[in-house]
């Protein structure tokens, strides 16, 4: 039997009513793997992404719509008609987490890891838990084992920011670090 | 200047962690929404509203708790003894009341609330398509031209395994009892002002009003929480 399958596959959306952010790593991000610590800090500005009381959490996956076409040619009658109903069929052809389009576990989270979203000038040098991280251009989405880590950001003119941060898996903590330049510093200080 | 740089981050990191617990107070309790003074004692009390908790833990602290920030202003050569054990959240005209739970009881909570959901995936899929071939006609034994046009539908759904929810592992507990012990209130003598947040473990209830009582010396004072 031959047969040859061909298709402009399409998917339409992929719809997600996730409680969680669920953006995926940068490629080439590295992932500091870095020691918990218990040292303190307040960190009432870090913000908790989207979080939900159910228990239940109903999410729309992937709506796929998929059109194909294919030949077959056989000596044989096949019994059961054709091509849905023959034993070479299988829904596994729809499922959009199969396949060669999308992976296993294409959609899951960084297993057992949080994310730190972090928006800071390009240049500015990133340190976690006093350990040299890499430039924030880089690092605009970290992650990171659950637990919690001194963030502090740094540019050579402007004042550094730290920031007490606490990660937990699955969850997104959205990062501003707004870096005042040392010149306003020094004029606040000058000033009465 | 990389190496310069970290050890002024270390030394600036270590001096900014080294002494903070709790939260820093405001310049005055009359500064909070909720206040009361006697003698000995000024305090200033917030109720965070469900938003205010969102932004300001990354502990999903709704489930569980109420969450008060309070702060505690000694009078001068009476420093305070602070033991959450000397305060209690009550529903206002009635007799329910409810003292502060600790960071690791809320956190133990939290993870077992976590770990109980099940996060429900639906997958809808349509697809359409031609096919046409031949086969050999088993009556006539000639070869036949074939085609048709199929549908297929399909929805699956996914039903995740509990305990797959965000804060429900060993380290996320670990993580929230961290926070939740480094934003709370510090239990001990204070001479100077100190502030921190209190977590009681009470089922929120719409259109309820609540009051903070603190008990110092058998007296108590009380501030009702405005929302």
């Amino acid at each position: 039997m031959q047969r040859a399958l061909l298709v402009p596959f399409t998917f339409l959306a992929i719809c997600s009513f996730a409680q969680q952010t669920s953006s995926s790593q940068d490629s080439g991000i590295p992932q500091p793997q870095i020691k918990q610590s218990t040292s303190a800090e307040d960190s009432a500005t870090a913000e908790d992404q989207k979080v939900s009381d159910r228990k239940w959490h109903l999410r729309l996956g992937t709506i796929s719509v998929g059109a194909g076409y294919s030949r077959f040619s056989s000596p044989f009658y096949y019994p059961y008609g054709y091509y849905p109903f023959s034993p070479f069929y299988s829904s596994l052809l729809w499922d959009p987490y199969w396949g060669y389009f999308y992976p296993t576990g294409y959609f899951s989270y960084n297993d057992g890891k949080g994310e730190v979203r972090l928006s800071a000038p390009k240049q500015a040098e990133v340190y976690l838990d006093n350990a040299y991280a890499g430039k924030a251009e880089k690092l605009k989405s970290i992650w990171l084992k659950p637990g919690a880590y001194d963030l502090s950001v740094s540019d050579n003119d402007r004042a550094s920011y730290h920031q007490r941060i606490y990660v937990l898996s699955g969850k997104s903590l959205k990062i501003t670090a707004k870096l005042e330049p040392q010149n306003n510093l020094q004029k606040a200080e000058e000033k009465p | 200047m990389k190496t310069v740089s970290a050890f002024a981050m270390f030394w600036a990191g270590t001096l900014a962690m080294a002494s903070s617990v709790g939260t820093v107070p405001r310049s005055a309790a009359t500064q909070y929404p909720a206040h009361a003074t006697n003698d000995q004692v000024s305090l200033g009390a917030l109720k965070l509203n469900e938003q205010q908790v969102r932004k300001a833990f990354t502990s999903n602290l709704n489930r569980c708790c109420i969450v008060v920030e309070l702060a505690i202003f000694p009078a001068k050569d009476h420093p305070a003894n602070v033991s959450l054990g000397d305060f209690s959240l009550r529903t206002v005209n009635t007799e329910n009341a409810v003292h502060p739970a600790g960071a690791k009881v809320v956190a133990s909570s939290l993870q077992h609330k976590a770990g109980s959901d099940r996060p429900v995936t639906v997958s809808p899929s349509v697809g359409v398509g031609y096919e046409s071939g031949t086969y050999t006609d088993p009556n006539t034994g000639r070869r036949q031209q074939a085609g048709g046009v199929y549908t297929s539908t399909g929805v699956g759904v996914g039903i995740g395994s509990p305990g797959t929810q965000s804060g429900s592992t060993e380290a996320d507990r670990t993580a929230m009892e961290i926070e939740l012990s480094e934003k709370g209130l510090r239990e001990g003598t204070a001479s100077a002002p100190v502030a921190g947040h209190l977590y009681f473990p009470v089922a929120k209830k719409k259109n309820v009003k609540y009051q903070l009582e603190y008990t110092m010396n058998g007296k108590i004072v009380v501030l009702p929480l405005p929302e």
